[in-house]
C-alpha cells in the first residue's frame, strides 16, 4: 500500500495571540490600534455611531447615500481630483455600514497611511454635498438598488425582517434601505443626517506596523473640526415571537431556484448565552459540516449550499437559514429544513459534532485573523460592543470550554421552530400547490 | 520601486516522484497554509466532458481509501481551519488553512485523495454531487440577470475546439451524461503527484515539510503518460468583429467589450494589466471618468475593466458598462468601444500611470498579507512558469510599464475588427 493508513495527530499547539491593542485618547477622540508587526499593508478605519439604526423611519437608505455623496467633491477639490488624489496612494476610499456603525477605510503600503487618513478625513469631515451632486448620487443609488432588487434574495430578505421585526420600526426595513425609499429622500435629509452624526469624533481604528505608523499623526488628521460627545445608544429591544409558523410567498416567475429564507427573532448581541448559541447555529448550520448542508445538499443534492445562524447586533437579533434550492424539490427542501431545526432543538447537539464546532470557531481566530482589514475588523468589535482588548482570548477560551449541555440548553432555549416565518422567493406559480399541502403554515402571499 | 514583490524564503524540493513542494516559512502567526495545484483544468475537458473537472473537484471531498465520505470538511474544521478548491480553465486548486499544530493532518488528507480516491468513488457520490453542481450552475449563472455573461463570452473570444471555448462550469446536458468511469479514468490521468505542486506557506520550517511531504506522498506513483490539454497558443483573428444582444429578463441595457490579449505571465499581460486599470479600476479611472461622471451614461458602480489571468492562450480582456436610465444600449455601446480605441490614440499620462501602479500595489501586497494568498501564488508560479520564485517579479514588472507600452498594446489587441460586443436589453424594451 503506497498510502499511509493512520491519521496522524496534531502537534505541539503554538500559543494562541490577538496582537496587542493599543488604546489612546487623542485630538477630542479614540484610537484603537493593533500591531502588526512587518505588514507593509494598514488599514485605517473611521467608526462612527452613524449606523442604518440611526436613521429615521421612512429615511431607509440615507446613510448609503451619503457614503456616496462623501466622494462627490470636498471643500478643498472637486470629485475628480479628490479621486485622483486618493487613488494615486493605492486606495479607494472604501465605505460600510451596519445596524451600529458606519464605517470608511483605506488600505495602503504603511508608508502612504497618513495621507491616505488625512484624505479620508477630508471627505467625511468636510464634504462639499452640493445639491445637484445629492440628488444625482441619490437617484443613481436609486437605480443601482433597483438593479440588486433584480437579483433573488433582496425582496425575501426584505420579507423576512418585516415579519420578524415589523414594518413600522427601523430594524424592520431593509438596512440598505429599498430603492422607493431611496428615491424618496431629499437634500436635507442628507446634509441635516450629515451634520448630526458625522461631525462627532468616533473612532479611529488602525491595523499595521506600528513601529512605522504616527498614530498621533492620523489621530490630528482623523479628528480635526469635529466635536460633540457620544449620543445614547438606547437598550436591546423586546421583540415577539410569532405564534405559529406561517409561509410568505414571494413571487419570482421564471425562477429556476427557489429562496429560502426561515427566520425567528433571537437576542442581542450582549446576551450571556452568546457563546452557545453560536455554537448551538454553528452545529445545526454555520458551517459546511453542519447538519443543514449535510442533509439538504450532501444527502438530498437539493441546493449548492444552506447556512443558518444566530446574527445579532447591540439592540436585536434574529435567527435565519438562507438557501437556494431547486424550484422542483422546493417544497421537500423546506420541510426537511424546517425538521432539522425541530430536531435541533428538542435534542441538542452530540459531542463529537460539538468537538468540530468549538474547534473550529476557536480556530477561525487565528486563521482568519491575519490581514490588516481582518484584525480592523475584529478591532471594531471591540469598539461597538464595548469589549476588552483581550476580548478574542477570552472568547477562544469559552469557545473550547462550552460543553454538550450548555449548548443544548441553548438551542433548546433559542430554536424557535413553530415561530418561524417561511419566506419562500420563487415562481409561484409552480411552487404554490406543493407549498400549501407541505401543511407548515398558513400561506401568505407576498405583495 | 520594490526590487521584488516576495521578500519572503522560498525553498523547493522535488519527490523522487515528481511531486514539486515548495516552502515559504513566515512564523509570525500560528497558521499554516496547504496548497496543491494540479495542473488540469476544463481545457482539458474533451467535447462532450464539459464540467468535468469540476464537477471532479467535487467528488475530491467526498470521501477516499482511508478517509470516510464528509470526513474531509469534518477534519479540516474539527482543527480550526478553513477550506476549499476551485476549478478554472487552466488548473484546479485544493487549499486549507490550519493552526500550525494540524500540518500533518492536512498532508495526510491530500495525500489520501491524491492516492486513494478511486476506490472510494461510488455512483451514489457521484449522483449527488451532480445535483450540486447542477444547483451551482442555476444559482451562478442561470437565476440571475446577466449571469450567463461568461458562459457567451468564451465561444464567442475562442472557436470551437479551443481549450477556452467552453466554460467550466459546463453544460446541463453533460453533466447529466456524466458517468463513473469517466470520472475513475480521470482520477488516474491527471491525479498524479508530477502533475501537481505542494504547496506548505507559514509557521513550518522548510525540513519539516519536505519530511512530511516523503512520508505522505513520496510513495504515490508517478504517471508517464498525461495526455496534455489541445494547444490554444495561437486564436487565428477572424477580421471581423462578433457581435451578439440578447433579450432577458434583465434590469437595464449591460454591454461588455472583449478582447483576445496576450497570456497571463508574458510582459504583453503585465501590460494589459496596468491597461485595464488605468481603463477600469476606481472613481479615477477613464471609463468611470468618461461614462459614469462626465457624459453621465453609465451607472457609477457598474462600469470596470478586468483581464482574466489565463495563462495557456491569449486571456480575456474584458470592459463593461450598464446603462442609466433612459439611456440606449447603442449610445452606451458607442461610448465604451470609444474610451477604448483611445487607449491606442489618446495618451496615458504620468498621473493616470501612478494611479494604477499604485492600486496595483496595494491589491498585490493584499494577496501576500495571508499565508493562504502567497501560497496560492506560489502554486501558480510553480505549476504554470516552473518557478515558485517567479512570483517576486510580478510587482517589478507592472511598476515597469510605460505609457508607450501601454499604446503599442493596445493598438496591437484592442482593434475593433477583433472586438466581442455582448449586448443585454431588457424585455420590456425589446
Amino acid at each position: 500500500m503506497t498510502l499511509i493508513a493512520d491519521r496522524p495527530g496534531p502537534g505541539a499547539a503554538r500559543p494562541y495571540r490577538f496582537p496587542p491593542v493599543v488604546r489612546r485618547a487623542v485630538a477630542g477622540g479614540q484610537v484603537v490600534a493593533a500591531h502588526l508587526p512587518g505588514q507593509n499593508l494598514a488599514v485605517a478605519l473611521l467608526l462612527l455611531d452613524a449606523g442604518a439604526g440611526r436613521e429615521p423611519n421612512g429615511k431607509e437608505g440615507l446613510g448609503g447615500v451619503l457614503a456616496k455623496a462623501l466622494e462627490e467633491g470636498t471643500a478643498q477639490r472637486d470629485a475628480t481630483t479628490y479621486a485622483l488624489a486618493i487613488e494615486a496612494l493605492g486606495t479607494e476610499l472604501v465605505t460600510g455600514l451596519d445596524w451600529d456603525s458606519f464605517q470608511v477605510s483605506v488600505q495602503v503600503p504603511v508608508d502612504r497611511l497618513t495621507a491616505a487618513v488625512q484624505l479620508l478625513a477630508e471627505a467625511v469631515r468636510t464634504p462639499r454635498l452640493d445639491p445637484a451632486d445629492v440628488q444625482r448620487v441619490r437617484d443613481d443609488e436609486a437605480t443601482a438598488l433597483r438593479m440588486d432588487w433584480a437579483n433573488p434574495g433582496p425582496r425575501a430578505d426584505a420579507a423576512l425582517r418585516a415579519d420578524l421585526f415589523g414594518a413600522q420600526n427601523r430594524w424592520g426595513r431593509p438596512m440598505y434601505g429599498d430603492p422607493g425609499s431611496v428615491a424618496a429622500l431629499d437634500v436635507e435629509d442628507v446634509t441635516v443626517f450629515h451634520s448630526e452624526w458625522f461631525l462627532r469624533p468616533g473612532t479611529l481604528i488602525v491595523a499595521g506596523d506600528l513601529d512605522r505608523i504616527d498614530l498621533d499623526a492620523l489621530a490630528a488628521a482623523a479628528f480635526a473640526g469635529t466635536g460633540g460627545g457620544p449620543a445614547g445608544r438606547g437598550g436591546p429591544i423586546e421583540v415577539p415571537l410569532r405564534t405559529g409558523r406561517r409561509i410568505i410567498l414571494v413571487d419570482r416567475p421564471g425562477s429556476v431556484q427557489s429562496t429560502l429564507r426561515l427566520g425567528h427573532p433571537s437576542p442581542h448581541r450582549s446576551h450571556p448565552d452568546h457563546v452557545p448559541m453560536t455554537l448551538a447555529g454553528t452545529v445545526l448550520g454555520g458551517a459546511f459540516t453542519s447538519r443543514l448542508n449535510h442533509l439538504i445538499r450532501e444527502v438530498h443534492g437539493y441546493t449548492y449550499g444552506i447556512r443558518g445562524e444566530f446574527a445579532s447586533s447591540r439592540r436585536f437579533g434574529r435567527f435565519a437559514v438562507s438557501s437556494g434550492v431547486q424550484t422542483a424539490v422546493t417544497a421537500p427542501a423546506l420541510v426537511e429544513a424546517v425538521g432539522e431545526i425541530t430536531r435541533t432543538q428538542a435534542g441538542g447537539v452530540t459531542e463529537d459534532e460539538l468537538a468540530v464546532a468549538r474547534s473550529w470557531r476557536a480556530g477561525q481566530l487565528s486563521v482568519e485573523l491575519q490581514s490588516p482589514r481582518a484584525i480592523a475588523s475584529a478591532l471594531t468589535t471591540l469598539v461597538v460592543h464595548d469589549l476588552p482588548d483581550d476580548y478574542h482570548a477570552q472568547l477562544r477560551a469559552a469557545l473550547l470550554a462550552a460543553d454538550v449541555d450548555q449548548v443544548s440548553a441553548a438551542a433548546a432555549t433559542h430554536l424557535h421552530p413553530d415561530a418561524l416565518s417561511l419566506v419562500i422567493e420563487g415562481d409561484a406559480a409552480v411552487i404554490r400547490d406543493d407549498l400549501t399541502a407541505a401543511a407548515l403554515g398558513d400561506l401568505i402571499d407576498h405583495p | 520601486m520594490p526590487d521584488s514583490g516576495y521578500p519572503w524564503p522560498i525553498e523547493t524540493s522535488r519527490l523522487d516522484n515528481g511531486l514539486r513542494v515548495v516552502v515559504s516559512e513566515d512564523r509570525t502567526a500560528p497558521a499554516v497554509a496547504v496548497n496543491l495545484w494540479y495542473d488540469v483544468g476544463s481545457r482539458h475537458e474533451p467535447a462532450g466532458q464539459t464540467g468535468f473537472a469540476h464537477l471532479f473537484e467535487h467528488l475530491m471531498f467526498e470521501g477516499s481509501v482511508n478517509v470516510a465520505k464528509t470526513e474531509h470538511m469534518k477534519l479540516i474544521q474539527g482543527s480550526g481551519g478553513s477550506l476549499n478548491a476551485t476549478t478554472n480553465p487552466d488548473r484546479t486548486n485544493y487549499f486549507e488553512t490550519v493552526p500550525a499544530e494540524h500540518l500533518e493532518l492536512a498532508l495526510w488528507l491530500e495525500a489520501d485523495r491524491m492516492g486513494g480516491l478511486v476506490p472510494a468513488l461510488t455512483q451514489e457520490t457521484l449522483d449527488n454531487q451532480r445535483e450540486v453542481v447542477k444547483n451551482e450552475r442555476r444559482q451562478r449563472y442561470e437565476n440571475v440577470p446577466y449571469g450567463d455573461a461568461w458562459l457567451r463570452l468564451l465561444p464567442l473570444l475562442y472557436p470551437p475546439g479551443h481549450p477556452y471555448h467552453h466554460a467550466t462550469i459546463g453544460s446541463m446536458a453533460d453533466l447529466n451524461a456524466a458517468d463513473l468511469a469517466t470520472f475513475q479514468a480521470f482520477h488516474r490521468t491527471y491525479y498524479a503527484p508530477n502533475n501537481a505542486v505542494l504547496t506548505v506557506v507559514g509557521d513550518a520550517p522548510a525540513a519539516e515539510v519536505f519530511a512530511l511531504a516523503d512520508k505522505y506522498f513520496g510513495a504515490l506513483p508517478a504517471r508517464e503518460d498525461i495526455p496534455p490539454a489541445p494547444d490554444g497558443r495561437s486564436v487565428e483573428a477572424t477580421g471581423r468583429p462578433a457581435v451578439q444582444t440578447v433579450t432577458a429578463d434583465v434590469p437595464a441595457p449591460r454591454v461588455y467589450v472583449a478582447h483576445r490579449g496576450h497570456p497571463f505571465g508574458s510582459p504583453g499581460y503585465d501590460v494589459l494589466t496596468v491597461l485595464a486599470t488605468v481603463l477600469g479600476s476606481g472613481r479615477g479611472s477613464r471609463l468611470y471618468q468618461r461614462l459614469a461622471d462626465g457624459e453621465r451614461i453609465a451607472q457609477p458602480d457598474l462600469v470596470g475593466a478586468y483581464g482574466v489571468d489565463l495563462a495557456h492562450a491569449p486571456a480575456p480582456l474584458i470592459a463593461t458598462a450598464t446603462a442609466r436610465p433612459g439611456v440606449s444600449a447603442e449610445r452606451l455601446t458607442e461610448g465604451l468601444a470609444e474610451v477604448v480605441d483611445e487607449l491606442a490614440t489618446v495618451p496615458v499620462t504620468a498621473a493616470e500611470l501612478d494611479r494604477a501602479k499604485a492600486l496595483l500595489s496595494t491589491a498585490w501586497w493584499r494577496q501576500m498579507s495571508t499565508v493562504d494568498g502567497r501560497a496560492d501564488t506560489l502554486g501558480r508560479y510553480a505549476t504554470q512558469f516552473g518557478d515558485p520564485a517567479r512570483a517576486a517579479d510580478r510587482l517589478p514588472a507592472w511598476l515597469a510599464v510605460t505609457a508607450e507600452q501601454i499604446a503599442e498594446v493596445a493598438a496591437e489587441v484592442l482593434g475593433a475588427a477583433d472586438r466581442v460586443t455582448l449586448t443585454y436589453l431588457p424585455e420590456e424594451t425589446a
